[in-house]
C-alpha cells in the first residue's frame, strides 16, 4: 500500500508566522472566569484556550454551539477539550449573539469534548477555506471523529502551534492541511497504534475504562466534568437494550452508539458547510445579495484575511469545491490482516474438530481472509454447508451422505433417453443454454482452458444437477461465475455442489425470473446512497440514475467480473462471514461509488456515461482499500443503515411463502 | 480522436447467437469462440468513415437471457441503430425475434435504423433458417438484412456500416434533430458547425479506420 512521506511543519507558512509571532504559549490562561465547568486541579496547566469554537449540529447555519477549545497540560500529557457555553438565559452565546434555543441542554453535552489525550489523536485536518470560518477536524487514532470545529474567531494557526510545541506533528505529504500527530514512521508500529473500537470509545464519550483511569489521573474524579458528558450506560441505554438480541459484548452497543451519534453530527456538519458554500458562492456571484447579507453577519461567513479578500474582489473569484467535502473521511476500517493461517485455524477447533468460538472465526476471516489451502475447508462453514459446532466425525459421515444424494439427483437427469428428451424441450433448451456458458466461464483460468478440459464438464454437470434440485429456479446465467470459484475449491464434485448450493440459499433471489431479489438489493442499495451520500444521491436522482442498474453486475454475480480470480476469492470469503453485515456487498458498492463520486458528479455522467464508467472499473479497484472504506461505512451508517434493507433481501434467507421460494419460470430463451 | 458523429448501436437478441463475437469481430477484426458470457452489458467503439466524415460507433452488447430482459431494455435509451442478432442453426432463436422487435419498438425512438442478422452463415451445413425466411421477416418489418459470420467476418464490416449509412442519410434528409441526443447521436468536432463540441473526448478503443 502507498504510505505517504512526511514534511516538517517548518515549511507551513502558517506555523512560520505563529512562530514569529511567539504564539503558543502566550495565550493560555484567559480570563479565567470565562471557565465554563472545567475543574482544573493542581499541576494542570492550561497551555491553549481560544473562546467562539463552535459546531454546527444542524444544517441550518443558524444553529450552532459556540465553546470553548483548550489544551491542557498534565505532566507530560497533553489534553484537548472542548465545552460548550452554558446557554444563558436570554439566550444569548458568548458574543451576543442569538444561538439557536431550539438545541437543548442534552444536545449541547452531546458534542462536549470531554479531555483527550493527544496520545489518541492520529490527525487533524485544516480547512482555510477562501470564504467562511477556518475549521478543522479532529480524528482520533480509533478513526473516530469530532465534528468539525469552526473558530469564528479565528484562532486554528496557534492551535496548531501550540500541539507542535508539545507533541510530535508531521505534515502528511499526501495532503499539506492534515497533521498527523504522533505518526510513527514504522507502518507496522502505526497500524498497532490504530486500535480497536472500544478503546476508542473510552475517549470519546468519556466511559472511564481502566485505561483512561491510569492515563488521565487529572480527570478521574472530575464528576462535573462528566456530568456534562454524553454516556452511555450500557445496561441501561435504550439502544443496547434493543440489541441485546445481537450483540453480547456492551462494548460495542456503546461504540455504535457513538460511532452513529458522531457520524450524524459529521453529515449535518458536511451539509452545513455546504450550504454555507452555497450561500458564499451566490455571494460572490450576486454583489447586491452580497452587500444585503453582509449586514447580517451572523448569516454569511466572515472572509478571514484581507489578502483573501482582495484575491477574491479581484475577480479572481475562487469556487470553494463543494466537492472538497469528499475528503473527510471520518471513519476508516481496520487496516487488513494477513489471510487466516493453518496454524491459527487448528488453534481454533476443540479435539473433536468443533469451532470453538465462530464469531472470533468470522470476525478474522472477516479482516484477513483465508489462506488459499485452508479454504476448501474453512468455506464450507462460512457458507453454511457445515455447522460450525459439527465435529470432524460429523462432517466426514455428512460429506459421504451427501456425496450419494448428489449421485441421486445427478441420476435423474442422466437417465433421461435421447428420446425422451425429444419429448422434454424443457429439458432440452435448459441443458443447451447451461452447455453454451460452461464454454464462456473462466475460460482463461488455467484451471478450466484448453479443449475438452474435465472441469468444463464437471460445471455442467454439477449446474444441471442443480437444475434439478432446485427446478424451480433452474439455471440463470451468472450461476457459472458463482460456481466457478467453488469448483475451483472445492475439487471435489459433491462438495462443491453442496456449497453452491449453500450460496443459491442465500443468492437464489438474484437469479428470480421477476428479478424481485435483484430489485430490492438495488433498492436498498439506493437507500444506502441516500443515507450516506446525499449529495451523490440527489445528483443520481436529477441525472435519473436512481435505478441503479449501473451496478446490476457487481450485484448478480458478487462482483466477480469486477476483480481477478485470487481477489474475487477474497473478496467472497469476507462477504460470506456475515460479520459486520450481511449485506456488506451493498457498502462494498457505496464504497465504490464514493471512491469516484467526485469524477461521476464532477463530469455529469448520464446513465449512460455513468454505466461505461462503471463497467470500465472492471480490474481497477483496489479491494482492500475498499473492503476497509466499506467496512467504515458500515459502522458509520449503524442501524440507519440496516434501516435501508428491506426485510428478506439477498443474502438474507427469502421470505417464505405457501406457493415456494421461487416464482416459477417459464422456459428462458 | 475526434469525429464527426457519435451513434449509439445496442447489439440485441438470444443468447449464444454470437453478438459478442461479432462485435469482437468488428472492433478488433478478430474471433475469439474462447471468451466470458456477457452479464449485463459490454461496450465497444470504433471509428468508421461515412462520406469522408469520421463516425464514431459506441456499441452495446447485451446479455440476452430472457430473465434480463428488464435490464435490457433501460439500455435502449438513446441507441440510434440496434443489429438484432439470431443464429441460423438454431430456429429458436429466429422465432423469439418478434418478440425482441417489440421490445425496441417500444423502449427505443421511433427512428432507431434496425439491422436483422442471420449470423453463424459460415455452418451452412447445419442450417436451420433459410435465407429468405431472413429477408422475408425483414421486409415485413422493415428491417435491414444480411446473413454474417462472426467467424470468418464475412458481412460483418458490412453489417455495421451500412447501419451507420442509413443513418447517416436520416440525418442528411433532416429524420433527426441532432442536437437532441435522445436519437443517439452525438455531434463532435468537424460535424455540424456550432458551439457543441465532441463530448466524447476519449479515442477510439481499437480498430483503425475503415470505409
Ligand atoms: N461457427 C460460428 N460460431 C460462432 C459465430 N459467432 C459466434 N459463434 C460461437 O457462438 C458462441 C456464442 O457466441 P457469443 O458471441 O458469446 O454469443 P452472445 O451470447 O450472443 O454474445 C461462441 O462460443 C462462439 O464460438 C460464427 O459466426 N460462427
Ligand atoms: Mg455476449
Amino acid at each position: 500500500m502507498h504510505e505517504p512521506e512526511f514534511h516538517d511543519l517548518s515549511d507551513d507558512s502558517d506555523y512560520a508566522a505563529s512562530q514569529q509571532q511567539g504564539l503558543g504559549g502566550s495565550v493560555f490562561g484567559s480570563d479565567p472566569g470565562m471557565t465554563s465547568g472545567f475543574n482544573e486541579r493542581e499541576g494542570s496547566e492550561v497551555v491553549y484556550s481560544k473562546d467562539n469554537v463552535t459546531i454546527h449540529p444542524t444544517q441550518y447555519g443558524s444553529e450552532r454551539i459556540s465553546g470553548r477549545l483548550r489544551l491542557v497540560k498534565q505532566g507530560p500529557s497533553l489534553f484537548m477539550t472542548w465545552v460548550p457555553y452554558k446557554p444563558s438565559p436570554d439566550g444569548a452565546d458568548f458574543l451576543g449573539n442569538n444561538s439557536n434555543s431550539a438545541l437543548s441542554e442534552k444536545d449541547r453535552n452531546l458534542y462536549t469534548i470531554t479531555p483527550v489525550p493527544l496520545s489518541d489523536v492520529r490527525s487533524v485536518r485544516r480547512h482555510t477555506p477562501t470564504l467562511g470560518w477556518q475549521y478543522m477536524i479532529v480524528v482520533l487514532s480509533s478513526g473516530l471523529a469530532f465534528p468539525p470545529l469552526y473558530f469564528y474567531s479565528g484562532g486554528l494557526r496557534e492551535f496548531l502551534a501550540t500541539l507542535k510545541q508539545h507533541v510530535h506533528i508531521v505534515r502528511s505529504a499526501d495532503d499539506a492541511n492534515v497533521f498527523l500527530v504522533n505518526d510513527f514512521q514504522d507502518p507496522l508500529q502505526r497500524s498497532l497504534s490504530s486500535l480497536e473500537l472500544p478503546r476508542a470509545l473510552s475517549v470519546v464519550n468519556g466511559v472511564s475504562s481502566k485505561d483512561l483511569a491510569s492515563s488521565v489521573p487529572s480527570f478521574e474524579n472530575s464528576e462535573r466534568l462528566n456530568g456534562r458528558t454524553y454516556y452511555v450506560n450500557p445496561n441501561t441505554s435504550e439502544y443496547s437494550r434493543r440489541h441485546k438480541h445481537k450483540s453480547h459484548d456492551p462494548a460495542r452497543d456503546i461504540s455504535l452508539q457513538v460511532l452513529e451519534k458522531f457520524s450524524l453530527v459529521t453529515k449535518f456538519a458536511r451539509d452545513t458547510t455546504s450550504h454555507i458554500f452555497r450561500e458564499s458562492q451566490s455571494n460572490s456571484f450576486d454583489s447586491y445579495e452580497r452587500k444585503q447579507q453582509k449586514q447580517s453577519p451572523e448569516l454569511i461567513p466572515a472572509i478571514s484575511t484581507p489578502s483573501e479578500e482582495q484575491s477574491h474582489s479581484n475577480d479572481g473569484v475562487v469556487e470553494p469545491d463543494p466537492l472538497e467535502f469528499d475528503k473527510i473521511n471520518l471513519v476508516w476500517g481496520n487496516p487488513r490482516q494477513p489471510p487466516l493461517s493453518s496454524d491459527e485455524w487448528a488453534a481454533l477447533l476443540d479435539s473433536e474438530g468443533r469451532i470453538m468460538d465462530s464469531n472470533a472465526l468470522r470476525k478474522r476471516i472477516f479482516y484477513g481472509g483465508v489462506e488459499f489451502n485452508l479454504r476448501k475447508e474453512v468455506w464450507k462453514f462460512l457458507l453454511g454447508y457445515h455447522a460450525y459446532e459439527s465435529t470432524d466425525a460429523e462432517r466426514e459421515y455428512l460429506a459421504s451422505i451427501k456425496k450419494s444424494e448428489y449421485e441421486t439427483i445427478k441420476s435423474q437427469w442422466q437417465s433421461i433417453s435421447p428420446a425422451q428428451a425429444k419429448r422434454f424441450t424443457k429439458f432440452r433448451e435448459r441443458k443447451g443454454l447451461i452447455e453454451k456458458d460452461v464454454v464462456r466461464t473462466d475460460r482463461s483460468i488455467s484451471y478450466f482452458d484448453g479443449d475438452d478440459n474435465p472441469k468444463v464438464a464437471l460445471l455442467h454437470d454439477i449446474l444441471l444437477t442443480y437444475s434439478f434440485y432446485n427446478f424451480d429456479l433452474g439455471y440463470c446465467q451468472g450461476m457459472s461465475d458463482l460456481l466457478s470459484p467453488i469448483l475451483f475449491v472445492m475439487e471435489d464434485e459433491s462438495e462443491a455442489f453442496w456449497c453452491f448450493v449453500s450460496l443459491m440459499e442465500r443468492l437464489g433471489p438474484n437469479f428470480n425470473r421477476d428479478q424481485n431479489g435483484m430489485h430490492s438489493q438495488l433498492f436498498a442499495l439506493s437507500k444506502l446512497v441516500e443515507l450516506l451520500d446525499a449529495p451523490l444521491h440527489n445528483y443520481l436522482r436529477q441525472a435519473d440514475c436512481l435505478n441503479y442498474f449501473f451496478c446490476f453486475r457487481w450485484i448478480l454475480i458478487q462482483f466477480k467480473r469486477e476483480f481477478e480470480y485470487e481477489k474475487i476469492m477474497r473478496l467472497w470469503e469476507v462477504l460470506w462471514t456475515h460479520y459486520l453485515s450481511e449485506h456488506f456487498h451493498l457498502y462494498i458498492c457505496v464504497a465504490i461509488l464514493k471512491k469516484y463520486r467526485k469524477k461521476i458528479m464532477g463530469e455529469q455522467m448520464d446513465f449512460d456515461t455513468l454505466l461505461k464508467f462503471i463497467n470500465e472499473l472492471s480490474g481497477r479497484i483496489d479491494l482492500d482499500g475498499i473492503i476497509r472504506d466499506a467496512e467504515a461505512l458500515c459502522i458509520c451508517a449503524g442501524e440507519n443503515g440496516a434501516a435501508c434493507i428491506p426485510p428478506g433481501t439477498p443474502p438474507s434467507m427469502p421470505i417464505e411463502t405457501d406457493t415456494g421460494l421461487y416464482s416459477s419460470q417459464p422456459e428462458d430463451l | 480522436m475526434s469525429y464527426a458523429y457519435l451513434f449509439k448501436y445496442i447489439i440485441i437478441g438470444d443468447t449464444g447467437v454470437g453478438k459478442s463475437c461479432l462485435l469482437l469481430q468488428f472492433t478488433d477484426k478478430r474471433f475469439q469462440p474462447v471468451h466470458d458470457l456477457t452479464i449485463g452489458v459490454e461496450f465497444g467503439a470504433r471509428m468508421i468513415t461515412i462520406d469522408n466524415k469520421p463516425i464514431k460507433l459506441q456499441i452495446w452488447d447485451t446479455a440476452g437471457q430472457e430473465s434480463f430482459r428488464s435490464i435490457t431494455r433501460s439500455y435502449y435509451r438513446g441507441a440510434a441503430g440496434a443489429l438484432l442478432v439470431y443464429d441460423i442453426t438454431r430456429r429458436e432463436t429466429f422465432n423469439h425475434l418478434a418478440s425482441w422487435l417489440e421490445d425496441a419498438r417500444q423502449h427505443a425512438n421511433a427512428n432507431m435504423t434496425i439491422m436483422l442478422i442471420g449470423n453463424k452463415c459460415d455452418l451452412a451445413h447445419r442450417r436451420a433458417v433459410s435465407t429468405e425466411e431472413g429477408e422475408q421477416f425483414a421486409k415485413e418489418h422493415g428491417l435491414i438484412f444480411m446473413e454474417a459470420s462472426a467467424k470468418t467476418a464475412q458481412n460483418v464490416e458490412e453489417a455495421f456500416i451500412s447501419t451507420a449509412a442509413t443513418i447517416y442519410k436520416k440525418i442528411q434528409d433532416g429524420v433527426f434533430d441532432v442536437s437532441n441526443e435522445s436519437y443517439g447521436i452525438k455531434v463532435g468536432y468537424g460535424g455540424i458547425p456550432g458551439p457543441s463540441g465532441g463530448r466524447d473526448g476519449s479515442s477510439a478503443q481499437a480498430g483503425g479506420c475503415c470505409s
